[in-house]
């Protein structure tokens, strides 16, 4: 793993995309106060667990109230 | 058509601000670059890995990735993508039966073929974006690490994919009109799809079921041929748009 170089143009826009997803979901997490199932401790730990798409996914299909 | 556009223009701002079309683009570019960077770290991951599987007597040899360990997992990750959009697209009809949201717009006047076409231009058009977004993205990083000259036709086989997605959205919004539930919607087109792979088992029936558009793959290597697609194409196109014009019936006398 000399070269690191080589892997920066596909490590940080996946950093990046990643977090941005996780901070998105976390934003809109603690911004609601009522969830469709759940509540804020258990979605947070599920978005931090399953972070990398499956957390977030999981929340929005299952726990975001329907406006 | 001014009203035809006006409920476009509602559904677009409902997916913008129920955060699903944002959700979508990220995971859809997240996919993308996941591809390459599977391929590109493979080499890496069995060379630290080499020295505990050599003393299970697994002998790593010089591993070789071009582009088309790449598309591979394209091909592998693309299924994947296509259930997240289409749970997250699953309940466009329903959730509005359940809240009756459509009542007053019907009421008023707009007519029931105007809220099927925008909700399906949404569904294709949201599935267009996504799709070709990941294809996108992994096609720049290929080309950028290796050579995609190495595999042929690339955007037949992908549009094969893309086309089979087409298809199940039409499915979906077929069902949403018979079904009032969104656990209606994802059982039916379960099972049309079940039905599907089953009869693919059968060698005589397989080339002309949509599933074989799955295989696209073989394109890639020049296993397989355009034509050997066609009637598989065909029947995918017959019973997209029949699904979309029964929908359209359906649609016209359901209760709401």
């Amino acid at each position: 793993m000399n070269d690191i170089q080589q892997f920066l143009p596909l490590l940080i826009p996946l950093i990046l995309l990643e977090f941005g997803l996780l901070a998105y979901t976390l934003w809109h997490i603690l911004t609601h106060t009522h969830y469709r199932r759940g509540n804020r401790t258990l979605w947070i730990v599920v978005v931090m667990i399953g972070m990398q798409f499956i957390g977030p996914v999981l929340y929005f299909l299952l726990g975001k109230e329907e406006g | 058509m001014s009203t035809w556009m006006a409920f476009l223009k509602k559904e677009w701002i409902e997916l913008v601000r129920s955060g699903k079309f944002f959700i979508l683009i990220l995971i859809s570019s997240l996919f993308g670059i996941m591809n390459p960077a599977i391929a590109k770290l493979t080499p890496w991951l069995m060379n630290t890995m080499s020295e505990s599987l050599q003393e299970s007597g697994i002998v790593v040899a010089d591993m070789t990735v071009d582009a088309m360990t790449s598309w591979a997992q394209f091909y592998k990750n693309m299924p994947m993508a296509l259930i997240i959009v289409g749970l997250m697209l699953g309940s466009i009809f329903t959730l509005e039966y359940q809240k009756g949201t459509l009542i007053l717009a019907l009421t008023k006047g707009l007519s029931r073929r105007k809220v099927y076409g925008a909700k399906t231009l949404i569904c294709v058009g949201l599935w267009t974006l996504c799709f070709w977004l990941s294809y996108g993205i992994t096609w720049l990083y290929n080309s950028y690490y290796w050579d995609n000259g190495t595999a042929s036709s690339l955007i037949p086989s992908a549009a094969l994919f893309w086309l089979f997605g087409v298809w199940i959205f039409l499915l979906m919004i077929f069902f949403s009109t018979v079904f009032s539930e969104v656990s209606g919607v994802l059982a039916g087109t379960g099972i049309v799809l079940l039905a599907s792979y089953i009869g693919g088992i059968f060698p005589k029936v397989q080339p002309y079921l949509p599933t074989k558009l799955l295989e696209s793959q073989a394109l890639l290597t020049q296993s397989m041929e355009l034509s050997d697609f066609s009637w598989a194409m065909a029947v995918t196109i017959l019973l997209a748009v029949a699904a979309g014009i029964t929908g359209m019936v359906l649609f016209d006398k359901k209760k709401i």
